[in-house]
């Protein structure tokens, strides 16, 4: 097997026995829940976007959380010479711990599947393509996130500072179009280009643009990058 | 086989490792010894290639390890000085991991499954969680993984340290085991060991290699006095007589039981008395019961030359001594970013070497 996909397998399968990941699952899934029902029985409303919205901003928080241990505990137990000395590529571990943390995702989305039921028998004119389309553009909002996260856990060998150096660096990207509003529209035209919300929005209405599918799967690979660049500096073997 | 060739490595301004050589041959056992803080786990650190050096060239079978990293960690079986593991997965789980990183087929895997089991006793523990193992099946579950992938070299970074005697005898005749057809390099502190196990010592202190030769022959970094043992059956015995005009032997202990005596003489230089005195002793018409000189042992040896300045010279005065440390620490002070613990524990030899390693030792033993 693959080196990239053991390791990704036993970070998933060591996430799913910790009692931490537990925690920050149900978490996750009360706040969503209590979202879609608010918009579903408060509201009246057969739609998902509210929900994928409240899930946007949740990822700012809980995916940091996800991935803050991904390495910083490697370094923290200094498990990461035993990586180090393996016949396996720094940009194998970065993958690894990436595919693990984007299979918890998954994972957690899997419940949402329980809200399409609901909205499958409770509503009528349902927006399936919009649907389909939001939860695309979520999975792949995440895998940025969590490269985002990667990164961060890779500075320090703390966890928590991992968490909020991760945290930093994503609500950039999550609300930075908040700020639009008090900018001149000159810059607001440039600046928007980094806007996670924008690129999201084409996926929430149901339009599938490529740009957006590129933006993302960009910003995925410059972290990832980023993360292998690194650990390599921090003494590792060269050109691994 | 291993070479090493003027490898440094510089932590900040302070050296941890200081220009060494050194060559390992294949089939043989080599004992890494020196104080806390010498510079023995940056030394297997690089030779692993987990660090870079600052300077100088490890060559494996005359390829630079670093030429081709993911070629050299198949080749290398290696026993961090901590011993890091994944608490949380299972023993067998963990092997299992390292198995399939390295790339190992199933029933590759299957057969050295069965040896590291076997070998490190491992059967009882194969499906605990490594977090509730006790301190020496930890070690063990370390070793196992080391040699999980039947490497050419095995760097072990203080191999016996935690275990039980009983398990000491065990993974020392492993490692003996081991070491008839491999390269094996291991650090340690305790000087039995070393003594037991390798067939070559090298001493290392303040990042500089201070010895490096075979176990046999280090009797000669000690060549201030030789011992011997004499134990002899007579009547009116007076060896001080007898032996008087041998410059500078003297009788440390004669203790005597009826006419029985067993007497111990210090004589300077290492020249071989026990024929001389043989023939004295016989010529009187006394017995000789045993006579045979002392080998002097490790530890002395290693005490001698750390707490000098590695030169064979005396050590140094106090008034030097602590001259060294007021430098130290401003050379810390000037340094305080370094944050890294390597970079602190060289600055400590010269503070508490001495009293430092006899604490070790006792700890250990």
């Amino acid at each position: 097997m693959n080196a990239t996909w053991t390791i990704a397998k036993k970070e998933y399968q060591l996430a799913m026995r910790s009692v931490t990941s537990y925690i920050i699952y149900v978490l996750f899934l009360v706040i969503s829940g209590a979202t879609f029902a608010t918009t579903v029985f408060k509201l009246n409303v057969a739609e998902l976007r509210n929900l994928f919205g409240a899930i946007h901003m949740l990822y700012v928080f809980f995916i940091p959380a996800i991935t803050m241990g991904s390495i910083a505990k490697e370094r923290s137990s200094g498990t990461i010479e035993l990586i180090a000395t393996l016949p396996i590529r720094l940009s194998q571990v970065v993958w690894g711990k990436i595919i693990a943390a984007f299979l918890q995702v998954l994972t957690l989305m899997s419940f949402s599947v329980i809200y399409l039921v609901i909205i499958e028998v409770l509503g009528q004119n349902v927006d399936y393509g919009a649907i389909i389309t939001g939860i695309l553009g979520l999975l792949l909002v995440s895998l940025a996130y969590i490269s985002i996260g990667v990164f961060a856990s890779s500075l320090p060998s703390n966890q928590v500072l991992a968490f909020v150096i991760g945290l930093a660096i994503s609500a950039f990207f999550y609300a930075i179009h908040f700020v639009f509003v008090i900018m001149p529209l000159s810059l607001v035209r440039y600046l928007q280009f980094f806007s996670f919300e924008y690129h999201l929005s084409g996926f929430m209405k149901g339009v599938l643009d490529l740009r957006d599918v590129l933006f993302f799967v960009a910003i995925c690979l410059i972290f990832a990058f980023l993360a292998e660049f690194n650990l390599q500096s921090k003494n590792m073997m060269q050109e691994r | 086989m291993i070479e090493i060739q003027n490898l440094s490595r510089y932590f900040g301004q302070i050296k941890a490792v200081d220009d060494i050589s050194f060559t390992v041959e294949n089939g043989s056992i080599t004992g890494f010894l020196g104080p806390n803080g010498a510079g023995k786990t940056t030394t297997m650190r690089m030779m692993v290639g987990y660090l870079q050096p600052s300077g100088g060239s490890i060559m494996l079978d005359q390829q630079s390890i670093y030429k081709d990293p993911i070629l050299t960690s198949t080749k290398i079986g290696y026993l961090p000085e901590h011993n890091p593991l994944y608490d949380e997965m299972y023993t067998l789980e963990i092997l299992k991991y390292i198995g399939d990183l390295r790339k190992m087929g199933k029933t590759r895997f299957k057969e050295r499954l069965d040896f590291v089991v076997q070998s490190c006793g491992l059967k009882a523990v194969l499906t605990q969680k490594v977090a509730t193992l006790s301190k020496g099946y930890r070690q063990r579950v370390g070793l196992a993984m080391a040699i999980l992938h039947d490497p050419e070299v095995l760097i072990l970074d203080e191999p016996t340290s935690g275990l039980d005697p009983n398990q000491i005898l065990d993974i020392r005749e492993l490692i003996r085991n081991l070491g008839k057809e491999k390269i094996v390099l291991l650090s340690s502190h305790i000087m039995q060991e070393v003594q037991a196990l390798c067939d070559r010592v090298l001493i290392i202190n303040k990042g500089k290699i201070i010895v490096d030769d075979e176990i046999e022959n280090l009797g000669k970094y000690l060549t201030d006095y030789q011992t011997l043992n004499l134990e002899l059956e007579g009547e009116d015995v007076d060896i001080e007589a007898l032996l008087s005009d041998i410059q500078g032997l003297k009788v440390e202990e004669n203790l005597q039981e009826n006419n029985r005596h067993k007497i111990r003489l210090s004589v300077p230089g290492d020249k071989d008395l026990k024929h001389e005195i043989a023939r004295r002793v016989t010529a009187k018409g006394w017995l000789i019961v045993s006579l045979y000189s002392q080998s002097k042992s490790l530890e002395e040896i290693f005490h001698n030359l750390t707490k000098s300045d590695g030169q064979g010279k005396p050590a140094e005065s106090e008034t030097d001594q602590v001259q060294d440390l007021h430098s130290d620490i401003a050379v810390l002070d000037s340094e305080s970013d370094a944050k890294s613990t390597q970079a602190d524990e060289p600055t400590q030899i010269s503070l508490d070497n001495p009293p430092a390693e006899d604490q070790d030792e006792k700890e250990k033993s």
